[in-house]
């Protein structure tokens, strides 16, 4: 086989050494910042296609808004929840662990709260709209279900770094499980922020301008 | 320079043992990227197969060989079996097994994750294929268009084993999306920037990040579907106040980009045999690697040009036809960097850069009348016909299973450590191309003169007798030509003359190991001075000092993801069951569903998290001191 033409190639002034690095910890969190980006895309289709299917029907939520009683508490919770659970990740970071698994229990605790609540807020908007009432109602159900399961997620997520026998730096894997975890949870409750504005705010606002309320 | 010693310990730490155990278990990405290849290479047999029972039934008017319901079901599987796990993993199969020889590395990112990727793209396609069985395959194309799909007009499982063996092949392909973006962006060798990336990392990465923004879409209309079709909810049918739109928008919201996933790091593939048969290195890297970028960027605004006859807006339609028009810009600059190369260079006829050279003429028949069914009237004229079939065979074919082909006999030397033979497959490749173009081309003109698409059979005397004959004599003739190749494959695996590391003298650092590679492929981390990193005069492994060997553990360094500075040392996972165990746990969780039985779906559940713990939680790992 014929020879190539020559590449220049400029050496390095000495050898490269890989010895005395430290011990990669980041490659997790690169790892979830994918997912969370995979997973907003589907949210992102979810708002999108509560949008597509609201466009020209005969009644949608701005017709009837849901009540905003329980969405601000829910939101309340979600966002102080992830407050503790940042400060229980700056503990693991100042090596104080026991304080660390404390507030990510109580985390856990807000998340149970959150499914609680909502779980009432289902019973009392079931009695005026049912998934198959018709496609408001099927979208609205399927997007706070389907939060709703990632919250699920999220609390088997922090149960399993709750009893995690160790957090700190080490050389085999989980890295740094604490702080990976936690991106998850903040996401989810960027979420339901977002879950706020589009399915309970909005329409009311609009039901407000509109000057109609089917109730 | 390095010592026997040092081998020994790193063969200690990284090779799997043989045993049944190992087999399951390994993590090793040489392993799983060739289980990756030979298992989507039986999907393209199998889906080849369905394509011919339906050239014999088009081959004369009025065919009785299979039933309407049949040929629906066997056309159905044709379309997902090659576009889901076929076209798509066969690239993710050359991607696991070469990046990280590529780029220097000692596995990817998450081995564990890659070992699971594999499994839970095996188990969904047997979740896929359990649906003929019933007599129940998916029936309503590979697009599966709303509302045919809906229980009144496609009652049974077959549509329910659609949604939830796509839904379970996205999270293999998800994952395995993150899989190459952390690999590619973090495991570079030292000095490998990214202005010398190998232009196949640089299509993979761009067809990982598409993947991450493309797929959930096509997870959301499954899931609406099931819901609708299962669950009583509306989403689609009219009836409810659902849009059947919405699937469309959804469908081809993932559908446009996917074309771009199955066809881009194909072009890398090209973009990395072509310099080497050329014997000169590629005109127009950063073009190129641009280009790559921009035509997945691109490709998420271009998705209603598949919607052109639903009815739309002036303003949506020319839009969207320019983002179509504006993604053939990169492709021609992709292809005028090769002919450019070509061009330059001194070409060596192998059958490799015979493959190469063809996909790229395919291509731009296939590119032409893309182009084509872009322009709305034309869109307009030519939609439901042939002619899209022709064109999407054109593309797929020319730039996925022809540069496939290219890659296997540029590869396989380094995967088996034995040559193809190339009379075969010259051989091969030339009954191969006729029989393309013989299959191929003759469709543009049935569908420019009417004969719709998706149809069982047609009646004598419109004029597509002659022409639909031809198609299947070629048909039988392409796949005569890949079952060359096969036997090509069979014959050389044992009696090939030995391949040696480097023997077509490429410029890639995959060539510098062995063939087939050590199980810790380098025994020194490599360090990459130019693009060309076995083409320029720099000793990549030179290290006198034993300084980078990392054989303290499963060990490899990570960098930075623009200069590729080292800043860490990556710890590697052993062997491990978990991710088998958690692929199965997830298929009897889907199967269970197509069949309703709620309770050990739920069952199922429970055994996903607690799989999911037991794959993570710490143990020791095998060190040396």
């Amino acid at each position: 086989m014929s020879t190539v033409a020559q590449v220049s190639a400029q050496p390095p002034a000495r050898y490269v050494s890989l010895q005395g690095l430290p011990i990669d910890q980041r490659r997790g969190e690169w790892a979830m910042w994918c997912t969370i980006a995979t997973e907003a895309m589907l949210f992102v289709c979810m708002f999108g296609s509560y949008y597509y299917l609201g466009t020209n029907k005969d009644r949608w939520a701005i017709d009837y808004p849901p009540s905003l009683k329980y969405p601000f508490v829910l939101l309340a919770i979600l966002l102080s929840s992830s407050v503790v659970l940042e400060w229980g990740n700056k503990q693991v970071k100042r090596g104080r662990f026991v304080a660390a698994r404390i507030a990510l229990w109580i985390t856990v605790a807000m998340g149970l709260v959150f499914l609680m609540l909502q779980a009432f807020e289902y019973i009392e908007h079931w009695k005026s709209l049912t998934p198959s009432t018709d496609s408001y109602g099927s979208i609205f159900y399927t997007i706070t279900t389907l939060h709703a399961a990632h919250v699920i997620v999220g609390l088997l997520l922090l149960c399993y770094v709750g009893v995690l026998p160790r957090y700190g730096d080490s050389r085999s894997s989980p890295h740094r499980p604490y702080a990976t975890v936690s991106m998850y949870w903040h996401f989810v409750d960027i979420v339901w922020v977002f879950i706020v504005i589009f399915l309970y705010v909005i329409p009311t606002f609009q039901g407000h301008a509109h000057g109609h309320f089917a109730r | 320079m390095a010592t026997a010693f040092v081998e020994d310990r790193l063969t200690y730490l990284w090779e799997t043992p043989k045993t049944v155990r190992g087999w399951l278990g390994t993590v090793d990405h040489k392993e799983l990227g060739i289980r990756y290849l030979v298992t989507a290479f039986v999907f393209l047999l199998v889906g080849g197969v369905e394509a011919l029972l339906v050239r014999i039934q088009l081959a004369r008017p009025d065919m009785t060989f299979l039933s309407p319901e049949a040929y629906d079901q066997i056309f159905t599987m044709h379309g997902v079996t090659m576009i889901f796990w076929y076209a798509s993993p066969i690239l993710s199969g050359f991607a696991i097994y070469m990046i990280p020889l590529m780029i220097g590395a000692r596995d990817v990112a998450f081995p564990r994750l890659n070992s699971f990727t594999y499994w839970s793209f095996l188990f969904s396609g047997i979740l896929l294929y359990v649906s003929p069985f019933f007599r129940q395959a998916p029936h309503g194309g590979w697009f599966a268009y709303v509302p045919y799909t809906l229980t009144e007009y496609s009652p049974g499982i077959g549509m329910d084993i659609y949604a939830l063996a796509l839904i379970f092949i996205t999270i293999s392909t998800t994952a395995n999306a993150v899989n190459f973006v952390v690999t590619i962006l973090r495991l570079r060798a030292p000095g490998m920037a990214i202005s010398r990336m190998p232009l196949f990392a640089y299509s993979t990465l761009t067809i990982s990040l598409v993947i991450l923004f493309a797929l959930p879409a096509l997870s959301a209309a499954c899931i609406f579907l099931e819901l609708e079709r299962r669950w009583g909810m509306h989403f689609f049918g009219v009836a409810g106040g659902g849009d059947i739109f919405l699937w469309q928008q959804l469908f081809w919201f993932f559908g446009h980009p996917w074309v771009y996933v199955i066809f881009l790091p194909a072009t890398g593939m090209v973009s990395m045999i072509i310099p080497v048969f050329s014997r000169r290195p590629i005109v127009g890297y950063a073009w190129i690697a641009i280009s790559t970028m921009l035509t997945g960027l691109v490709g998420f605004g271009v998705w209603l040009h598949h919607m052109f006859t639903v009815g739309m807006s002036d303003m949506a339609m020319s839009f969207f036809s320019a983002g179509s028009m504006t993604i053939s810009i990169f492709t021609t600059i992709q292809v005028f960097a090769w002919l450019a190369t070509i061009w330059k260079g001194k070409p060596v006829a192998t059958t490799s850069m015979y493959y190469a050279s063809a996909s790229v003429a395919l291509l731009v028949v296939g590119g032409l009348s893309g182009i084509f069914t872009g322009i709305i009237p034309v869109d307009w004229q030519v939609h439901n016909t042939y002619y899209v079939v022709a064109h999407i065979h054109y593309v797929l074919i020319g730039a996925n299973v022809f540069p496939v082909f290219a890659g296997f006999y540029y590869w396989l030397p380094k995967m088996m450590g034995r040559m193809m033979n190339e009379t075969l497959g010259k051989l091969s490749f030339w009954v191969m191309f006729v029989g393309f173009n013989v299959g191929f081309f003759p469709m543009h003109i049935l569908g420019l003169e009417g004969m719709p698409r998706r149809i069982y059979t047609y009646q004598p005397g419109l004029g597509f007798e002659s022409g639909n004959m031809v198609v299947t004599v070629g048909s039988f003739v392409f796949g005569l030509g890949v079952l060359i190749s096969v036997i090509n494959f069979f014959i050389s695996r044992k009696r090939g003359e030995l391949a040696g590391p480097n023997p077509w003298n490429s410029d890639g650092l995959e060539w510098a190991s062995d063939s087939p590679p050590e199980s810790y492929e380098l025994a020194h981390i490599p360090v990459v001075v130019t693009r060309h990193p076995l083409w320029d005069d720099f000793d990549e492994t030179a290290d006198p000092e034993n300084e980078r060997v990392l054989d303290g553990g499963r060990l490899s360094p990570t960098t930075g993801w623009l200069d590729a500075e080292p800043v860490g040392i990556a710890t590697m996972p052993e062997d491990s069951l978990a991710p088998l165990f958690l692929a199965v746990a997830m298929f009897i969780f889907f199967f269970a569903l197509v069949f309703r039985h709620m309770w050990i779906v739920l069952a199922a559940l429970i055994a996903v998290f607690f799989m999911g713990c037991y794959w993570m939680w710490p143990r020791e790992s095998k060190e040396v001191v």
